[in-house]
């Protein structure tokens, strides 16, 4: 047994030595969450997107500004002010300067929306508040507010949908100003969420199960079986077998050494996840646990797996890149993956990662079962059986003589 | 020429012998398409929201005449509303909508934590319209959106697609440097091959030479790829995207250069390059758009050479548009890093002894 917790301590500290394996493995992860958190955890709130608009107001008559227009142009421009210390403000907006030419403004700002440089151009048109009082009082067609934008672009498109929200909620004021619309008669609007979360779950508590079972895989399917196809290739393991050292006692030991990297990732993740992004989801459940555990064994015996199917490291890497990108991004450890076509379905449905990761959101109440609980637990399961089979009859402790 | 034609196809086996750099320079990207093409629907992209509706009771025109006005919004009805429910849970919905006559109820997937915030932003645009509609108002303001952009039907995905491209020939160039050349070195491949007649020169052109071939079948398929089974359009200007491929290749092939001259080890030059690209990977725009990054993102974002990779490739696949002088610009630069290193490269990196 004293040899076994001692290969499991090399096994641990020789990974922590490892630059490559201590960043993949242990810091990758860890950048990841915080990348995606930064991004989509913020996703439509504000203070955190800034998108560059131009603005141009054309609705001036002898008598001066339009009404409507200058409302309008209140609006936007009180969108770019920041919303509370230390926060964005969701537009920049830029203005024709005093005395510059409107028409050329246009011309110019069209051409950089187009470059890709300006996310949407707004342009109150000409007898724009003479419509809009026309359509206030039911006599014509609502005023038009020119958005000028780029479809293909993305950040265009999200700058556009809020100039179409802006124009709702300004609708309904203008309306409810003029005494036409009457908020005791509002449609009522609900929302409820279906299933058994019943509220919004945070992005970060979604991500973080997710970026531990990751960090659990792709240890299991890269540094297990690395691991053990370098040491096989490089005759490191043969000098093991001239030592009264069991080919089992090196298993446990190294399979020890790698549940012992997986508690580290997995406890760094948690950290960063609580106390850097405030991630509320908690893991000290029964069932999470088995979750957890199950994972860390089926990655260990998938990395054996590989180990026993690959004749040389470097076929066991390419099999393990081979398998670690399509598995990793369709068991919906990022993103919810729905809607695939049958053959990229079928890698869901045999991927363990995918069962795992059902199971443990489920427990953790961030996510919905889509399949029944025991297959969460049963094809996992059974992939460690397999694995146990193949690597007992293929897998080679050392070079082929 | 004769030798270097030797030596051009020594790389060539040796570059297809290499299980690793074969897969990350022409299967990763394939890979990617593929799996992003199906998982978001390929042309269609993100922006489509599946609206379930079940309606209580009778028919109603203005909502039937509302629904049927949403832009990006596809509609399918229910006879139940446990099916609906079921379906949204499923996934198969995003967006469920429940009305009874008087009450508009919007039922949501709680855990759809991306596509979350999109969904909400449908339901309101959605609930705003009708309530106009039943009190028989109709807009003061409406917004009339113009598309100065592409006249191209892509989404989202259209402009993946080449961020996917750029970041292969990045990959591509760096690996060649940091990965290949290193790798050479750190084995005593170098010095042998130095004590021989051929120059440093002859040996780092074939290698270029190989990972600019492979560069361009590696994001010519992808292309391919993306346009025949997700019907992607493109618009691509062979010209500028054979010179593009080139100069993001010969210049990521400078950025390993610096790579493989600040990592002291050559071995863990590649690991660093690996690092540096996945890194870039997730800040350059090529999954989603730099603006809905916080502020010191972006700002790392706009260090990134990948950003204007991207940038390039989209105008040259046709998807998006760039001012020509920021297009020669950047190509001006990506060759400048290229040229501008291969004598530090040939005098430094390709060198006898470990450093």
């Amino acid at each position: 047994m004293k040899a076994v917790f001692r290969l499991a301590r090399l096994s641990f500290v020789a990974a922590l030595r490892e630059k490559e394996t201590l960043f993949w493995f242990v810091l990758f992860p860890l950048l990841l969450l915080s990348i995606l958190t930064l991004v989509f955890g913020q996703l439509g709130q504000e203070g955190k997107m800034n998108f560059r608009v131009a603005l141009a107001d054309l609705d001036r008559g002898p008598s001066g500004r339009g009404q409507f227009a200058a409302v309008v142009e209140e609006v936007f421009l009180s969108l770019s002010v920041p919303p509370g210390p230390g926060k964005e403000p969701l537009f920049t907006v830029r203005q024709p300067a005093p005395g510059e030419d409107e028409r050329q403004f246009i011309l110019e700002q069209t051409e950089a929306v187009r470059l890709g440089r300006v996310a949407v151009l707004i342009v109150i048109p000409e007898g724009f508040s003479a419509a809009a009082l026309a359509a206030l009082s039911g006599s014509g067609p609502p005023a038009l507010l020119g958005v000028y934008g780029s479809r293909g672009d993305a950040a265009s498109g999200m700058a556009a949908t809020i100039v179409d929200q802006v124009a709702a909620r300004l609708n309904r004021e203008l309306l409810t100003v003029a005494g036409l619309y009457r908020s005791e008669e509002a449609t009522a609007v609900r929302t409820e969420w279906v299933g058994d979360t019943g509220a919004p779950v945070a992005y970060v508590d979604f991500l973080l199960p997710g970026m531990v079972l990751m960090g659990f895989f792709v240890a299991g399917l890269f540094s297990v079986s690395g691991t053990i196809l370098f040491s096989r290739d490089m005759k490191i393991l043969r000098r093991y077998w001239v030592t009264p050292l069991r080919v089992l006692q090196y298993f446990g030991g190294f399979s020890l050494g790698y549940l012992a990297m997986c508690v580290l990732q997995f406890a760094l993740l948690v950290l960063v996840g609580r106390f850097g992004f405030g991630a509320s989801v908690t893991f000290a459940q029964p069932l999470a646990v088995v979750y957890l555990v199950l994972g860390a064994v089926t990655f260990l015996a998938l990395g054996f797996l590989v180990a026993s199917l690959a004749k040389t490291a470097q076929s066991g890497m390419a099999i393990a890149n081979l398998v670690n990108m399509p598995v990793m991004f369709l068991s919906g450890l990022f993103f919810p993956v729905a809607s695939l076509p049958l053959f990229l379905r079928v890698i869901v449905l045999v991927s363990p990662l995918n069962y795992v990761a059902e199971g443990l959101r489920f427990s953790l109440g961030t996510g919905q079962l889509t399949v029944p609980l025991t297959l969460t637990l049963l094809v996992p399961l059974g992939w460690i059986g397999l694995s146990v089979l193949v690597v007992v009859r293929r897998l080679r402790w050392d070079v082929a003589r | 020429m004769k030798a270097f034609r030797e030596l051009l196809w020594t790389q060539a086996r040796v570059f297809l012998r290499d299980k690793i750099a074969l897969f990350f320079t022409l299967f990763f990207p394939v890979v990617f398409i593929l799996i992003f093409g199906f998982v978001w629907g390929g042309a269609e992209g993100p922006g489509m929201v599946t609206l379930g509706v079940f309606i209580v009771g009778e028919p109603d025109p203005v909502l039937d005449e509302v629904l049927s006005s949403q832009a990006g919004v596809s509609v399918q009805t229910y006879n139940d509303v446990a099916r609906l429910e079921e379906d949204i849970a499923r996934r198969k919905v995003g967006l469920g909508l429940v009305w009874d006559g008087r009450t508009l109820l919007f039922l949501q997937d709680p855990t759809r934590v991306q596509e979350g915030n999109a969904l909400a932003q449908a339901a309101r645009g959605i609930a705003a319209e009708i309530d106009l509609r039943r009190q028989g108002l109709t807009p003061v303001v409406a917004v009339e959106r113009v598309n100065v952009g592409r006249a191209l039907g892509g989404g989202w995905f259209s402009m993946v697609v080449p961020g996917i491209m750029a970041f292969s020939a990045l990959f591509s160039g760096l690996l060649a440097v940091s990965g290949r050349i290193t790798q050479m070195k750190e084995r005593g491949l170098l010095d042998r091959l130095l004590v021989t007649p051929m120059s440093s020169t002859a040996l780092l052109v074939s290698i270029a030479t190989v990972r600019l071939v492979v560069g361009f079948i590696s994001t010519s398929i992808t292309l391919g790829l993306a346009a025949v089974l997700f019907r992607v359009e493109f618009d691509v200007n062979w010209g500028l995207y054979t010179v593009f491929v080139l100069a993001a290749t010969l210049g990521s092939m400078g950025l390993g250069t610096v790579i493989a001259l600040l990592v002291r080890r050559p071995g863990s030059a590649s690991t660093v390059a690996s690092i540096a690209a996945q890194i870039m990977l997730f800040l350059s725009g090529v999954y989603f758009p730099v603006e809905i990054m916080p502020a010191f993102l972006r700002a790392l974002s706009a260090a990134f050479p990948l950003t204007y990779m991207v940038e390039g490739m989209r105008y040259v696949t046709g998807v998006a548009d760039l001012s020509p002088t920021r297009f020669a610009l950047i190509t001006a630069g990506l060759l400048v890093v290229g040229f501008g290193l291969f004598p530090v490269l040939s005098r430094y990196v390709v060198s006898v002894g470990r450093r």
